[in-house]
């Protein structure tokens, strides 16, 4: 997995750096589950996500909020995810393990995914995300 | 950029600082922000351009205010205050942001420190009883008629199921209840968030501490407030929970799209609003302010817990523990102000700010009337907290407004490489203050070194008259999510 954190005062503020923007997805959306829950374990549940949205970055906000729902409320942990984006619509199966309150407290909680800084932008090794998560 | 805008500032006063219109393009007003030397040091170009992009929403009036506790954050800066004109203005998620009405309570004990024993079987009991940190479930399972009712009455719901006293509504602001709410704005999704939630009081820098009252610095204000040396109270910080969350997340998407519909030109597309009479600009006021009353319930639900446990253990009864007040520091609010002269209905943003009503305003409780409102400021983990008071100051300069903790120095992953949270807990058990979390990490993110300390800024709004020192608090034991 390719991030870094940045610099930012209040909130946590992320790069991640992706070959494809398919993957790009996948890897932001298992950071945001590290952050929340430290680590986690290979599971066998499985969730699927279907969205559309206008553009890539509104698709990206959409699938992060979508995670972060499914995760908080069905006590999800996910630490795998493949992401097919065709166009303006996406796909995407999560797998994890059902959350543990003796392993999965190492993290701390995101409220949200912000539009403050939002980027992503096509370099030359790959697909570079700039995120800000408020915790 | 980042450099032009530190160098666009200009200095006022002592403690005044102004950014010109004109530094971001369609600035609309001139910003304030109040800022000793020393704290000025550490403000970031990043909180200043935020404060800058708040000046170009429609509708605003005056200035767009930062309050000593200013930094970076997203949409408005934390510590960020703004108006906006009834019919021509606009309201903003960005300027609430996603924990809608997080906020503090201060509630006081007939204990004193001799009376405190067992100090950290007492954190502990509390530990266990209050439902903290990631996947932390509720005490009470409520249905979704019992959650619509709770967003309808705020922290009336929870008194009428036998979870507090009358007395504690009227020293709520807004009694604890918005009369806006409307449940149906509020999103089947955020609805499923907030039903296990109620009574948690989650992770970050929300926490309950017990606290001791140190220092008495207007005998008069404190006697009003129930306060005196050496007593001991409870401060809970914690807001909406997943519940507001979910509505900030939801209404922001039907604010992008409102923005552009009405024509609207954003520095920051955290700032997606919509006129305050549109329909957009209605349901997501609506929604907020439905999610502010859960956050009203769910502090009640905590302080209902915390004096339960300490009934049990010292022997107290329920009613002799008074809720001081109860403060909102992420919210947007209809009010009226005086206005070069007239009073005019507007809506006033405090995003990481508190309102410091002063004596005579609306909304204050008989019992405060004559002095102003109780202001309540949480110290950085093992630092003072500060109870303060309105003043009429406040409202003829900042909207009835002022800071709302000590504010962040250092961001989160600098804390943790650079401050050892085992450390810190041993250091602070060592001054007799007990810590309890859920991971040393946590407690390395919230550390005292990661945030301005809170004398400074409290001694800035106390020194500017935007609120008045009343007393201070010291830590005794605190848990944490």
């Amino acid at each position: 997995m390719s991030y870094e954190e940045l610099d930012h005062t209040a909130d946590i503020r992320l790069r991640v750096i992706s070959p494809t923007p398919d993957s790009l997805f996948a890897e932001t959306a298992l950071a945001m589950m590290k952050i929340i829950y430290g680590e986690s374990r290979p599971g066998v549940v499985e969730r699927t996500i279907e969205l559309e949205a206008g553009n890539t970055e509104n698709l990206l906000l959409d699938f992060l909020s979508d995670v972060l729902f499914l995760s908080e409320v069905e006590y999800l942990v996910f630490s795998s995810a493949t992401v097919h984006i065709t166009g303006n619509s996406l796909r995407a199966l999560l797998t994890g393990e059902p959350f543990d309150p003796e392993r999965h407290r190492g993290g701390t909680e995101i409220k949200g995914i912000s539009y403050s800084g939002l980027r992503i932008v096509k370099g030359d090794e790959g697909y570079v995300l700039d995120i800000l998560f408020d915790v | 950029m980042v450099d032009t805008m530190l160098e666009q500032v200009t200095r006022l006063g002592e403690f005044e600082w102004e950014v010109p219109t004109g530094t971001v393009p369609g600035m609309r007003v001139p910003c304030r922000f109040f800022l000793s030397d020393s704290l000025y040091k550490s403000l970031e170009s990043g909180a200043v351009q935020q404060l800058a992009n708040v000046a170009t929403l429609p509708g605003i009036i005056r200035y767009s205010l930062g309050m000593p506790d200013i930094h970076w954050g997203y949409g408005f800066p934390i510590g960020g205050v703004a108006a906006f004109e009834r019919d021509t203005g606009v309201i903003s998620p960005g300027g609430v942001g996603f924990d809608i009405n997080c906020g503090v309570r201060l509630l006081s004990t007939p204990l004193t420190t001799g009376d405190l024993g067992h100090r950290r079987e007492l954190i502990e009991n509390l530990y266990q009883a209050v439902p903290t940190g990631v996947g932390a479930k509720g005490p009470v399972r409520l249905s979704l008629g019992d959650l619509e009712d709770m967003m309808i009455q705020g922290a009336g719901w929870p008194v009428r199921q036998g979870y507090g006293l009358a007395e504690d509504l009227d020293h709520c602001e807004e009694q604890g209840c918005m009369a806006q709410a409307e449940s149906q704005a509020v999103s089947a999704k955020a609805k499923q968030r907030g039903m296990p939630q109620s009574g948690t009081l989650g992770a970050g820098n929300h926490f309950l501490e017990v606290q001791v009252v140190k220092e008495i610095y207007d005998p008069g204000a404190a006697k009003v407030f129930g306060i005196y040396p050496g007593q001991i109270c409870v401060m809970i910080h914690c807001g909406s929970r997943g519940l507001g969350h979910q509505t900030c997340t939801d209404h922001l998407k039907v604010l992008e799209g409102a923005t552009k519909r009405y024509n609207i030109v954003l520095p920051d597309r955290q700032l997606a609003c919509a006129p305050l009479s549109s329909p957009e600009g209605t349901a997501y006021f609506g929604a907020m302010a439905a999610s502010a009353n859960y956050a009203w319930a769910n502090r009640q639900m905590i302080m209902h817990t915390t004096r339960t446990v300490l009934g049990k253990m010292y022997g107290i009864d329920y009613d002799s523990m008074h809720l001081v007040y109860d403060v909102a520091h992420n919210v947007a609010k209809m009010e009226e102000h005086i206005i070069e002269g007239k009073r005019i209905a507007v809506c006033v943003h405090r995003k990481g700010a508190t309102r410091a009503f002063g004596p005579g305003s609306p909304d204050l409780p008989s019992g405060y009337a004559k002095i102003g409102q109780p202001v309540i400021i949480p110290g950085s983990m093992g630092s003072s907290s500060y109870l303060l008071r309105g003043t009429t100051t406040a409202m003829e300069s900042t909207f009835g407004s002022t800071c709302h903790g000590a504010g962040r120095i250092l961001s989160r992953s600098a804390a943790k490489k650079t401050i050892n949270g085992a450390k810190v807990k041993n250091s602070l058990s060592r001054e007799g203050i007990i810590v309890r979390a859920p991971n040393d990490a946590a407690i390395a993110e919230e550390a005292p070194g990661a945030y301005k300390p809170s004398a400074e800024v409290v001694r800035i709004v106390d020194a500017l008259g935007i609120s008045n020192l009343v007393a201070r608090l010291e830590p005794l034991g605190v848990i944490k999510g």
